[in-house]
């Protein structure tokens, strides 16, 4: 492994600061000729959404982030983007809340005027509250005719009991449609969640840090602390295996998926970084599993294993798309078989080198531009509260054992701690 | 033989892009679907001395890959790689194309994914891409443009093996090969993959002339059915430029104000969803548009000689199809009839200018947009772009919306449930009034112009009308189009 590379897992320097307010700024110098990517994280995702009836919202507000403030209309607003010829848009997912803005270094004042004022000064009407409702309906409607969104819908909501990843971040099809009604929620939700002692803006690209961090103290200096503290619920453990099994209205090929629940993100957890060698060396394409039932026996054409990076205990998740309809139950049993022989059996260590390798050098060929760089630095940011989780997942994988592999797969790949829901074709 | 190379000595990466003019329009008849099928054994099939599997062993600590796009046009092997395994990984790239080995297995099982693709995936999960191809079955019907690179269930059924050994070995060949190197290429890099690629047959044989699309006569509607929720609808019509003739960079000046893909720029994205709240986004386009995954940026690679107008209306409830299929017609019909404004058009052309920029930030794009703009004959899109707009008038844009866009109809692809098809073929082509109601507040000016969109003429009949279901579209060489 060449010396460079097996030294910092981050190739750019970070600088860093907070403001009076509490919010984090992040400067990320890197070779990106006259561009800046400018990310602001909320540490608000659909993980937030702890009342009845309201899932969704954390989504449908990264919506109404668009929709103005005194200043700037939302007209306004996209007319000074437009000018810039910027590359602006948002994201929500279980945990956090993304607005990017990517445009010529030279504009990232401007950039961070139009972007703190909507932060700090949002302002819309009911109507276009509503207007906005049906957008998010919309955006349900066209994910709802791909099956596999469907299917992971249903593992969540069987998974979970109390705990709010029971829902997708889009939320339940009968709070989206309610959400019209809910426009005095949503002025609630802005003032408990949209305050700087709660986010974290990252700026990468062709950028000096102080120049970055006195205009960030400028437009963020004057927002409000006081972000609410609101207890998620805590899921209890899984004491007998669950199923569910769901029918698919257009001709598809048949799903499986399996899913246990395992522990949040920590950037020191062994057990954790394992789990991702796992998922890499018993299911990615040089994987028996794959060689076995993708090339060889040809039952399944695509197989996903892994663990999202979350906040609060979190599912591995297995699923494959079955290509014979009379196999599902011999894929299923396949996907145990190989996890019940990860939790007796040490990786192989060059299989473990192999693996290693391969995620470090993945990490590193998805650093190749200033928006990957802002969206990494701000999704450890949102993780952990610090960017020396960075380096310190990276530190944590290069000490992975095969010892911890078979551990962490023993402890997590029990019958009790499973649910598993199929998707087929019934007219 | 050409070659293009982008470097960008800085980068920790090197990329490869082979590019051959060979692609689903050189499928021959009753094999549709063969292209793309050699294409995907170029890089899943086993090459030299290695099995897929053994590749996949080689690529994987290098955390690499070789991929393949099949478009309508050109197929490009591609790969980018981190310099430290430049020389490992250049023989896997050099010999899929020169000596794939078609193993049998991976040809059942990529006939099978590419079969899927079409059954289980356009035809039955995937409504927005379901109407988009059957627009383009529309517009070139008749033409081997007019069907999904994938080709068709049964053509992809009765392709041989020997078949695919044939089109690689007489079609990817080296009159057809643009070679492209970028990132941090190494000195001699360049001459030796030239040197290499050398061994590739000479000529291929010539390639059929691809037809102009078929204009519509009026309003052509054809109504895709299988169960859904909400309808995805595309329509369009064929124009006569591409990025070789002038008239295409003002025409894509006017598109961006009318309907910049995934912004809030466009006309028809304020009218239809920021106003009306009718579905999730709605966009225009003056050529083939490809996402690159999850950006908004545009793929490299998907050139076409032949090229149409489209308009996206992501899905709408069912209730509001009718209406939203008036919008944006009537909407279009203004855009001819009222061009952009000064202020519009410099506003726009300075959104263009700028952003076009962010579309070639990492080696293998600038790469890319190089080899698409060698492909018409010009400089990458960026740099036309950045060389034409300064000196471009309103007045050019506008003439050219009128010599371009002004049609009397357009066809319309709908992906709708059976039962709403057929009372939507009826309100059709009875021209029905189509009101809408909102259950939310509404602007007096938006309710005003609610009342004319509602009655807009469609210039359509019953004869014009057709339904087919999802199951028969792309099931063999006769698509259900006229």
């Amino acid at each position: 492994m060449p010396a460079a590379f097996a030294r910092a897992a981050f190739p750019y320097p970070i600088h860093e600061t907070v403001l009076d307010n509490g919010l984090q700024v992040v400067a990320v110098p890197m070779d990106a000729p006259g561009l800046a990517a400018h990310y602001v994280a909320v540490r608000t995702g659909s993980r937030n959404e702890v009342e009845p009836g309201l899932s969704g919202f954390a989504h449908f507000f990264e919506h109404m982030m668009f929709r103005g403030t005194p200043r700037f209309t939302p007209e306004a607003y996209n007319d000074v983007l437009k000018r810039l010829g910027a590359d602006g848009n948002a994201f929500t997912t279980d945990d956090w809340t993304c607005y990017h803005v990517t445009a010529a270094a030279s504009a990232l004042d401007t950039v961070m005027d139009i972007e703190a004022d909507r932060f700090m000064n949002l302002a819309y009407g009911v109507e276009a509250f509503q207007k906005e409702a049906g957008a998010v309906l919309g955006e349900y409607n066209k994910n709802y005719s791909i099956p596999i969104n469907a299917l992971l819908e249903k593992v969540q909501d069987t998974a979970f009991t109390t705990h709010t990843y029971k829902h997708t971040t889009m939320g339940f099809l009968a709070d989206i449609q309610a959400m019209p009604q809910r426009y005095d929620y949503s002025r609630m939700f802005f003032a408990r969640w949209y305050r700087p002692d709660n986010a974290a803006l990252v700026v990468a690209g062709d950028v000096d840090p102080e120049s970055v961090f006195a205009l960030a103290r400028k437009r963020y200096g004057v927002w409000k602390p006081g972000v609410a503290h609101i207890e998620t619920p805590v899921e209890p453990e899984q004491t007998a295996e669950r199923t569910a099994a769901m029918a698919w209205a257009a001709p598809t090929l048949p799903m499986v998926a399996l899913a246990y629940h395992v522990d949040a993100f920590d950037a020191r957890s062994a057990r954790g970084r394992a789990l991702d060698v796992l998922a890499q060396a018993e299911f990615a394409p040089t994987s028996r599993f794959h060689s076995d039932l993708v090339l060889e026996r040809q039952w399944i054409d695509w197989a996903y294993a892994g663990a999202e990076d979350r906040r609060d205990p979190t599912l591995f998740l297995l699923v494959c798309r079955v290509k014979d309809e009379t196999r599902v139950e011999d894929v299923r049993r396949e996907i145990e078989a190989t996890l019940e022989r990860a939790a007796t059996t040490a990786l192989p260590a060059d299989r473990l080198a192999a693996v290693k390798s391969r995620l470090r050098y993945g990490f590193l060929s998805g650093l190749d531009t200033p928006d990957q760089v802002a969206v990494t630095v701000c999704s450890y940011l949102q993780l952990t509260g610090t960017t020396g989780s960075i380096d310190q997942t990276q530190e944590t994988l290069s000490r992975v054992s095969a010892e911890d592999v078979r551990a962490a797969a023993a402890e997590a790949f029990r019958e009790s701690n499973r649910t598993v829901v199929t998707l087929r074709h019934a007219p | 033989m050409k070659r293009i190379a982008v470097p960008s000595p800085e980068s920790p990466f090197v990329t490869i892009r082979l590019q051959f003019e060979t692609a689903s329009r050189d499928d021959p008849p009753g094999r549709e679907g063969l292209a793309a099928l050699t294409g995907g054994l170029l890089v899943e099939g086993g090459a030299a001395g290695l099995t897929y599997p053994e590749i996949l062993e080689r690529l994987y600590p290098m955390a690499a890959g070789i991929g393949v796009q099949v478009d309508r046009e050109v197929t490009v092997v591609h790969g980018t790689v981190h310099r430290d395994h430049l020389e490992n990984y250049y023989p896997l790239v050099r010999d899929a194309v020169l000596a794939p080995r078609f193993d049998p297995a991976d040809l059942e099982r990529m006939r099978d994914d590419q079969s899927n693709a079409l059954t289980a995936g356009l035809r039955a999960t995937d409504d927005e891409s379901l109407g988009k191809e059957t627009l383009e079955a529309m517009i070139h019907a008749g033409s081997p443009y007019g069907r999904p690179v994938e080709g068709s269930v049964a053509g992809i059924a009765a392709i041989a093996r020997e078949e695919a050994i044939a089109f690689h070995r007489e079609r990817f060949t080296r009159d057809r090969l643009t070679i492209g190197l970028g990132g941090a290429v190494p000195d001699g890099f360049a001459d030796r993959v030239a040197a290499d690629l050398a061994r590739l047959p000479e000529r291929g044989p010539e390639r059929p002339a691809v037809p102009a699309g078929r204009a519509p006569a009026g309003v052509e509607v054809l109504l895709v059915t299988k169960p859904c929720r909400a309808w995805a609808i595309s329509l369009g019509f064929p124009i006569a430029v591409t990025r070789a003739d002038d008239d295409f960079y003002p025409l894509f000046v006017a598109n961006s104000y009318f309907g910049e893909h995934r912004t809030f720029n466009g006309v028809l994205m304020n009218a239809m969803r920021a106003d009306r709240g009718l579905n999730y986004g709605d966009y225009s386009y003056v050529e083939a548009f490809v996402q690159d995954g999850m950006s908004t940026f545009p793929l490299p690679s998907t050139p076409r000689l032949r090229q149409a107008f489209s308009i996206w209306i992501r899905p709408v409830a069912p209730a509001h199809a009718h209406f939203a299929l008036r919008q944006a017609m009537r909407e279009l019909e203004r855009l001819v009839r009222d061009g952009l404004t000064p202020q519009a058009f410099a506003d726009t052309r300075d959104f263009v200018l700028n952003y076009s920029r962010l579309w070639v930030q990492t080696p293998s794009r600038r790469l890319g947009y190089a080899m698409d703009g060698a492909f018409y004959g010009r400089g990458s899109l960026v740099d036309e772009l950045a060389r034409r707009l300064p000196a471009m008038r309103v007045e050019d844009v506008n003439a050219a919306i009128r010599r371009h866009l002004a049609t009397a109809g357009a066809h319309v692809a709908i992906v709708a449930d059976p039962e709403g098809a057929a009372a939507l073929a009826v309100a059709l082509a009875a021209d029905a009034p189509s009101p809408i109601t909102y259950e939310s507040e509404t602007k007096p000016a938006v309710l005003e112009e609610d009342r004319a969109i509602a009655v807009h003429a469609l210039n359509t009949s019953a004869a014009k009308i057709r339904t087919v279901p999802a199951e028969q579209m792309f099931e063999n060489s006769d698509l259900p189009v006229r």
